[in-house]
């Protein structure tokens, strides 16, 4: 058959096929005063044909506008058909209440190792710089050391916050940036095969430490702990996570088992998008608390501690429980 | 001999279908997607600097609202673009891209975020120094995070016009000729109009055997290559 006859005998169909990716994908036709009867069954039908002619088409070498034409109607029905959608109300529920959960149960080594490599650094430098304050110098300059004092002193109207910010709106919108980047760099560290989730986390922690040790050195653990006591309760869970999250994917390029190293890869980091939702909204709860509660000085400390305290047995119980019976 | 796509001097990826098809995908290059990249990061830019003069006037709030969009252009801004139905940010479609999975379906949710935040390894050591350095030596053009979410930014496929018919008379052809033969005389039929007269006759005369004209060459012969493409194509 020759190229030409081959286009006339299946032109009607592909134009058909034409009209109705141009139909649902809502672009512009020519003839727009053609309505276009959709049918999903008649679409699959004159998708596979084309595809068919696709085929024959390649392999008798046919002139290229006629491939080109065919691979452009197979391209665009073959998005719309096999297309996945993930995202509706029932999804994001079903996500909360079970497979965020679960996945943070079923990655539990890597949490642990996370964990261990952000906190180990925070508790050492802590009683290092409470031992000998002077070392603070070394994290941060002397301006720095200062304007922290500045923030937690105990006679400040609202604790943690910088003398620029008038609101504690605006320390909502700093925190949220601030805590996120932190978070995200744990992750994105992962691609280095962890090293690099495995030093921000070591960084953060050892800053951290360093923070607590001085102030508390400073004689201003009052203020300094009734102010960080609750939001970290969300922050530091959802900065182990991105950590675990990061390490998961440097654990999968470093021991891919049976599968490719590329193919191990894209497999974590599929899977670990799950944690990266989750640990969003908690980033994002976190920097409200910090914002509006954690800095409130009219709150009387009891009252933050007991939040606190709860917080701190909801986080772990909700990674701990929830999600159990219906997850299987 | 059938070319697939692995065996054309080109940057193609294929995926295959269900079907048993394979789609041919097109990646972009540095180029492309750096200048995609400039004006994504313009547009940001314009926007953060529109809002700060709104909202300094407002104060307080205004501020914090600023803060909590300058987080958002910076990391829900290709997100939300990318899950569009376009799957592309304004500077992408500017420049004819499209962001897609490896397997030619829309971007996922989940691949989208994961491309997006591992932004930060690609930034690297500075200034996005290992996301250029894979672009270049990777076939397919990936960023790190394109290579762990599985995705890749393709050029959009542009419409080819029709081929257009000559005003030649058909000749038969002077031997049977080979599929590949066959094809490489429609292309040149197809690519006549962009080719100047004088090249046009330098690659007819490459031809000339299939109509029989071996060794001579000039307007003439050139007339008659392009009737074997008339003539192949079914004009008879």
């Amino acid at each position: 058959m020759t190229p030409l006859g081959f286009e006339q005998m299946y032109q009607k169909e592909w134009a058909e096929l034409e009209g109705l990716l141009d139909h649902v994908l809502g672009r512009k036709t020519g003839d727009s005063a053609h309505r276009v009867e959709m049918s999903g069954a008649r679409l699959a039908a004159l998708y596979r044909r084309a595809c068919e002619h696709l085929a024959l088409a390649r392999g008798r070498s046919y002139p290229s506008y006629i491939i080109d034409r065919l691979e452009r109607m197979t391209a665009d029905a073959h998005q719309l058909i096999y297309h996945r959608r993930e995202f509706g109300v029932a999804r994001v529920r079903h996500m909360m209440a079970v497979e965020f959960p679960s996945a943070v149960r079923a990655q539990w080594r890597y949490v642990a190792v996370a964990a261990a490599a952000f906190l180990l650094p925070t508790v050492l430098i802590a009683f290092l710089v409470y031992w000998r304050p002077e070392l603070i110098l070394s994290v941060v300059n002397s301006e720095t050391a200062a304007s922290f004092e500045d923030m937690y002193s105990p006679v400040v109207d609202s604790i943690g916050r910088t003398r620029a910010a008038t609101t504690d709106w605006i320390m909502f919108g700093f925190y949220i940036r601030n805590n996120v980047s932190v978070a995200f760099q744990c992750f994105a560290g992962g691609l280095f095969a962890g090293v690099g989730t495995l030093f921000f986390l070591a960084y953060n922690g050892a800053f951290s430490g360093a923070l607590a040790g001085y102030l508390t050195e400073r004689g201003l653990s009052p203020t300094f702990y009734q102010f960080v006591a609750t939001h970290s309760a969300f922050e530091l869970t959802a900065i182990v996570l991105s950590g675990a999250a990061g390490l998961r994917i440097g654990h999968a390029m470093l021991a891919p088992g049976r599968l490719t190293r590329l193919q191990s890869l894209v497999d974590a980091t599929r899977e670990s998008a799950i944690l990266l939702y989750g640990l969003t909204a908690m980033l994002v709860i976190a920097a409200a608390i910090e914002a509006f509660w954690s800095s409130a000085t009219w709150l009387p400390p009891a009252a933050k501690y007991v939040v606190a305290a709860a917080c701190w047995i909801a986080v772990p119980g909700y990674f701990a429980f929830q999600g159990r019976r219906r997850a299987g | 001999m059938i070319l697939g796509p692995s065996d054309v001097l080109d940057t193609v990826v294929a995926a295959e279908t269900p079907e048993g098809i394979l789609l041919e995908l097109r990646p972009a290059g540095l180029t492309a997607r750096f200048y995609a990249f400039g004006l994504d990061w313009t547009i940001r830019l314009m926007i953060i600097y529109a809002a700060a003069m709104v909202t300094t006037v407002i104060g307080g709030i205004g501020v914090a609202f600023w803060l909590v969009l300058v987080f958002g252009l910076e990391w829900l801004y290709p997100i939300a673009f990318e899950l569009s139905p376009s799957g592309a940010t304004p500077g992408k479609r500017v420049f004819g891209l499209r962001v897609v999975m490896d397997n030619g379906l829309p971007v996922t949710a989940a691949a989208s975020v994961a491309r997006n935040l591992l932004r930060v390894a690609d930034f690297l050591p500075f200034g996005y120094g290992f996301a250029i350095v894979s672009m270049l030596l990777r076939r397919d053009c990936k960023r790190l995070g394109d290579i762990a979410a599985a995705t890749i930014v393709l050029h959009q496929p542009r419409a080819t016009s029709r081929m257009p018919l000559h005003t030649v008379v058909p000749v038969s052809p002077a031997r049977p000729l080979a599929p590949e033969d066959q094809a490489a005389i429609i292309a040149l039929a197809a690519r006549a109009p962009g080719l100047t007269a004088g090249r046009l006759d330098e690659l007819a005369a490459l031809a000339a055997a299939a109509s029989g004209d071996v060794g001579r060459s000039g307007p003439a012969v050139t007339r008659r290559v392009l009737g074997v493409a008339e003539w192949l194509l079914g004009r008879r």
